[in-house]
């Protein structure tokens, strides 16, 4: 809210520069943004106004008095307490539903929506301009001038915080208004011109003949005063906060009125605000007050009473504030103050305040006036238990330690994405991962689901690096996905972790040959393979995999103790094209859970061995086919190797139909026997190695290429 | 004599073992075999002992010199053996080329910027938890005591799944779900990953990372709240580095604070990027709200507690003088491998 300072100090002895009250303000809890300099239209002087920042919880500090006292419970300066009053507003006349008084009659059938609805009718007023002086504040304060009776109402809503209608009394049928919910199908026409459909949740003030206001929020263009009008009914009512919001959010219209009503405003302020608009309406548009004030008020609105315990309030915030101090603050706040006896202060708030109902509200308004920077710092003892990362996050941070020394950069990447993004990745519909949570209000086409993979993020990403004409790039993500789950609203949220490289992985080419210098399927499945090792985690077995994504010849499925852990591979030459990657890309995208579950971060101490291994070579001729891939032939060397075979690694792996013959693949081991407690003797080692022979013939068929 | 004797031999044998090529092995025989050498000045003297040692002394004599010239030979033949050590002077590289070697991976900033506040907090005993991301209506707002139908809501700026169920805007939707877990003392931190429906700029963004924090047991004061943060603060900043407590509102604290620290790029001096303040606002904090400590059955007249939620992006910005948030989720390698 704009607060010009001249206009605040009419309410406020009090000499600081506006900067210094900004701070104060600030300080207590009503932030001003800025201090701005007003210069009126007329020219004169500049005028420094506040802006500021109300927090929700606080509607009584939308208004120049309201501001004004919290600045004088702040500073202890003194508060001009405004206090108007009428005769006609003195002795209203009152009803608890309906009041026919003259001309005029009010009633309420929503009390819910409408607690309490004040009117006075003033006639022989003569629309016009309002005075410059009151034009001047309107624009301070950020409004437009209209003329002087819609001006005055505006003016007593900055300045007392109640948002006032003014309706021309003529146009009103039979000067008769209801305050009743919206039937199904009625319309209005408010004052921006814009016809309204209303719903049976909107509050509306009608008339006789249909709505002719929407409470709280606008007034309608059928009854509002023009040049000719001569009598105004001025309506100063208090309608239920959560009712206007309704209405306001679903019509995508806030007003000053529905700002301040949302936020509360004090039940008891609608006769003092007509006492004051009716006074600063005849001052500038002449007209005097028809009969009394008409207050239909459904219920007592009577100010609460909240017991202090000034120990509580010390015990909470850490202070030493006597109670005397305690009282004194919350005086300058307008709370009235028993001290019941030692030890309980009885408290009466105001109605302006519905935010301070319990004693802790009563402790922050204490600790709010005593100052924040006044309280101390003290550091809480009494450690339960030493704070230790658990054994998962310490997985985690020792799979990102792996990951980024395997070369791969860390990313991060939005939770949302596209549908679009899944069919780039190549998945058919009805694939499980296009079965995604969509969010209800998405704020643009490309983040509408929740995503089941990290793929598409990490393709972007190559996308988005290529268009850079970055070539090497080497990226991994740690993140969740969101699986909708049957019976469960919420989705489970497991962990993935994906990378993805192409280009080179090394700081400088230069003279590499250049089937060395670039990654390839072998590459990502070495990281993979590194990740697991690093994590200790055992029982690792690969197999060709089909992946919508994948090339389907350089795919593999990860199984972790005979589990699917995941995807390796290269990316299809479909999804390169989708994601305009020119050079080959490799990923993979792993259940991160399921290796954080199997990881083993404390590895065991296997003793260093004492003797030399004695060293064999075998190489097998097998068909070229997934059923004897390496995997199997290792296994089956392992198997006839018996407990002295220590290692068995590839070191040739070729195919050449000239040399083997077409359809068949050479695959060539290098083997370590060790004994742990003595040397092996060559005939030991030589028996091992024709029962390694003897079962690769037996069981793959192998033609054995025994070498030595 | 043959004590001498079998010192001299000692002392060839160790000089021969020593011999680092064949012309120090030379010096050797020169010096202990040579015509000149120390066994033949050593055999001189045979002739003043008496007649009747001489044929032990003249038999060892033999000995050792049998076992010398052995040595020797058999030193030689090593040093024979050994491939000849080339004169590597004329063999050399442009050491001014770069090194090749594989590039290493690079922490994101902002995931290290959570990793180091964690590590604070672990310091000052918090533990660390974790929650779902996408949350259903009474963990967000009702279970934070957010009054229903209330403006305070709006500033959530929420994505929706259902009518229930929606992403979360703030971690604090963790501190109910913790504390349904627990008994006091419960002194946690959540750092994760939050989302509001804001237009994506140079500072905004749909997708941000907070860090919430918890504490709630006996006696827990709001001057221990200042105290942490503080703490926190100048571990993270230095000792020139405050934090600030302002009047807030936020449903689920009563007292509430913005908190803000001491501008880290003028030092609180007063600048462009703190609005000339000398504070940067980080997040919010306060004393739990007792409605939320008795709506998951804690009596909140013996137990207090206080909670702080700090968004993530702006501290690792200023850190490392990033000037566009949306560089965070590029996946960009140039900014990337910079960190």
């Amino acid at each position: 809210m704009r607060i010009p300072c001249d206009w605040l100090k009419e309410y406020i002895e009090i000499d600081l520069p506006a900067e210094e009250i900004g701070r104060v303000l600030t300080m207590g809890g009503l932030e001003v943004e800025q201090v701005v300099e007003h210069r009126d239209e007329a020219g004169g002087a500049a005028e420094p106004v506040l802006v500021t920042s109300v927090t929700s919880n606080r509607g009584d500090l939308l208004s120049v008095v309201g501001t004004a006292r919290h600045l004088s419970a702040l500073t202890g300066r003194c508060l001009r307490a405004p206090s108007y009053s009428s005769p006609a507003t003195e002795s209203p006349v009152t009803a608890d539903r309906r009041v026919e008084l003259g001309p005029v009659t009010v009633e309420i059938i929503d009390a819910e929506g409408c607690p309490r609805y004040c009117a006075l009718l003033i006639e022989g007023i003569q629309v016009g301009p309002s005075p410059q002086w009151m034009q001047a504040r309107l624009e301070a304060a950020g409004l437009r001038a209209i003329n002087n009776v819609v001006d005055c109402t505006n003016y007593v809503m900055l300045e007392l915080g109640q948002p006032l209608h003014a309706f021309d009394f003529h146009l009103l049928a039979d000067g008769h208004v209801i305050v009743r919910k919206a039937r199904a199908g009625e319309t209005l026409t408010t004052l921006d011109g814009i016809d309204r459909r209303l719903t049976p949740d909107d509050l509306l003030i009608c008339d006789p003949g249909g709505p002719i206001a929407l409470a709280g929020v606008m007034g309608g263009a059928s009854t509002e005063i023009h040049a000719g009008s001569t009598a105004v009914l001025l309506e100063a009512a208090h309608f239920h906060p959560a009712t206007v919001r309704k209405t306001s959010l679903r019509l995508g219209l806030s007003t000053e009125a529905s700002y301040r009503f949302e936020r509360h405003v004090d039940p008891n302020l609608p006769l003092v605000a007509l006492a004051r608009v009716a006074e600063l309406i005849i001052q500038t548009a002449g007209g005097q007050i028809k009969g009394q004030a008409i207050d239909v008020k459904t219920r007592a609105f009577s100010p609460r009473t909240v017991t202090l315990r000034p120990a509580r309030c010390n015990a909470l915030l850490g202070t030493d504030i006597a109670p005397r101090q305690m009282s004194d603050y919350l005086k300058r706040l307008g709370f009235e103050v028993r001290r019941a006896n030692e030890d309980l202060v009885q408290v009466t708030v105001p109605t302006a305040r519905p935010d301070v109902q319990r004693e802790v509200d009563l402790i922050e308004e204490i600790a709010v006036i005593h100052g924040y920077d006044n309280i101390p710092l003290t550091i809480p003892g009494k450690l339960a238990a030493s704070a230790v990362l658990t054994v998962e996050q310490r997985t985690e941070r020792r799979a990102r330690h792996i990951l980024r020394a395997c070369g791969l950069n860390e990313t991060i990447s939005f939770s949302m994405i596209s549908p679009r993004d899944l069919q780039k990745l190549g998945l058919p519909p009805g694939h499980p991962q296009t079965n995604c949570l969509s969010l209800a209000n998405p704020m643009s086409e490309e983040y509408t689901v929740m995503r089941t993979t990290l793929l598409p993020s990490l393709l972007a990403a190559a996308q988005h690096n290529i268009n850079q004409r970055v070539t090497e790039i080497a990226l991994y993500e740690i993140n969740r996905v969101y699986l909708p789950q049957e019976g469960s609203e919420l989705p489970s949220e497991p962990k993935r972790v994906a990378g993805l490289v192409t280009g080179s992985p090394f700081t400088a080419r230069w003279n590499m040959p250049r089937s060395a210098e670039l990654v390839d399927f072998f590459w990502i499945k070495g990281i993979v393979e590194q990740l697991c090792e690093g994590l200790g985690i055992q029982e690792l077995a690969w197999a060709r995999a089909n992946h919508p994504a994948f090339h389907p010849g350089r795919c593999a499925r990860l199984l972790v103790s005979g589990r699917d852990a995941g995807v390796v591979g290269e990316m299809s030459p479909e999804v390169q094209q989708n994601f305009d990657l020119p050079e080959k890309v490799y990923a993979f995208e792993l259940d991160f859970d399921l290796l954080i579950e199997k990881a083993n971060l404390t590895n065991v101490y296997k003793p260093l061995p004492r003797l030399p291994a004695a060293l064999r070579d075998v190489a097998v001729i097998v068909p070229d086919t997934d059923e004897f891939s390496a995997a199997r032939v290792m296994e089956t060397i392992k198997a006839a190797g018996g407990e002295y075979l220590a290692a068995v690694e590839p070191f040739d792996v070729f195919t050449d139909p000239k040399r083997i013959g077409p359809g068949r693949r050479s695959l060539a081991f290098s083997l370590q026997f060790r004994a742990p407690d003595r040397a092996l003797t060559s005939e030991e080692v030589e028996a091992m190695m024709e029962a390694i022979y003897a079962r690769l013939e037996k069981e793959l068929g192998a033609e054995v290429r025994k070498t030595q | 004599m043959l004590e001498q004797l079998q010192q001299l031999a000692d002392e060839a044998l160790a000089a021969i073992a020593q011999a680092e090529d064949e012309k120090q092995l030379e010096q050797v025989r020169v010096k202990y075999l040579g015509r000149k050498g120390l066994l033949r000045q050593l055999q001189q003297g045979i002739k003043d002992i008496p007649a009747e040692q001489r044929p032990a002394v003249g038999k060892k004599f033999n000995e050792v010199s049998a076992q010398l010239k052995e040595a020797f030979a058999g030193r030689q033949e090593e040093l024979a053996a050994r491939p000849a050590v080339e004169d590597a002077s004329a063999d050399r590289v442009d050491v001014t080329l770069p090194g090749r070697t594989l590039r290493i991976g690079k922490q994101h900033p902002l995931l290290a910027t959570l990793e180091r506040m964690t590590e604070i907090f672990i310091g000052l005993g918090f533990s660390v938890v974790e929650g779902p991301e996408v949350e259903n209506y009474y963990y967000s707002f009702e279970a934070l005591n957010y009054p229903p139908d209330h403006p305070a809501m709006d500033e959530q700026m929420t994505f929706y799944i259902s009518n229930n169920v929606l992403l979360r805007s703030q971690t604090s939707t963790v501190q109910v779900r913790a504390m349904e877990r627990m008994q006091p003392p419960v002194r946690i931190i959540v750092p994760g990953r939050c989302f509001r429906r804001d237009n994506v700029d140079a500072t905004h963004c749909h997708t941000f990372y907070q860090l919430e924090g918890l504490l709630v047991d006996e006696g827990v004061t709001f001057a221990d709240l200042k105290g942490t943060l503080e703490a926190f603060a100048t571990a993270m900043y230095g000792e020139q580095c405050h934090m600030r407590f302002r009047p807030d509102f936020f449903p689920f604290t009563e007292p509430s604070a913005e908190i803000a620290l001491t501008c880290i790029l003028c030092g609180g001096k007063g600048c462009r990027v703190c609005s000339h303040t000398g504070w940067l606002e980080v997040g919010g904090s306060g004393m739990v709200d007792p409605n939320v400590l008795e709506g998951v059955g804690y009596d909140s007249e013996r137990y207090t507690g206080f909670a702080f939620g700090m968004g993530i992006e702006r501290l690792a910005m200023l850190m490392h003088g990033i000037d566009d948030i949306r560089l965070f989720y590029s996946g960009d390698m140039r900014f990337l491998e910079q960190f």
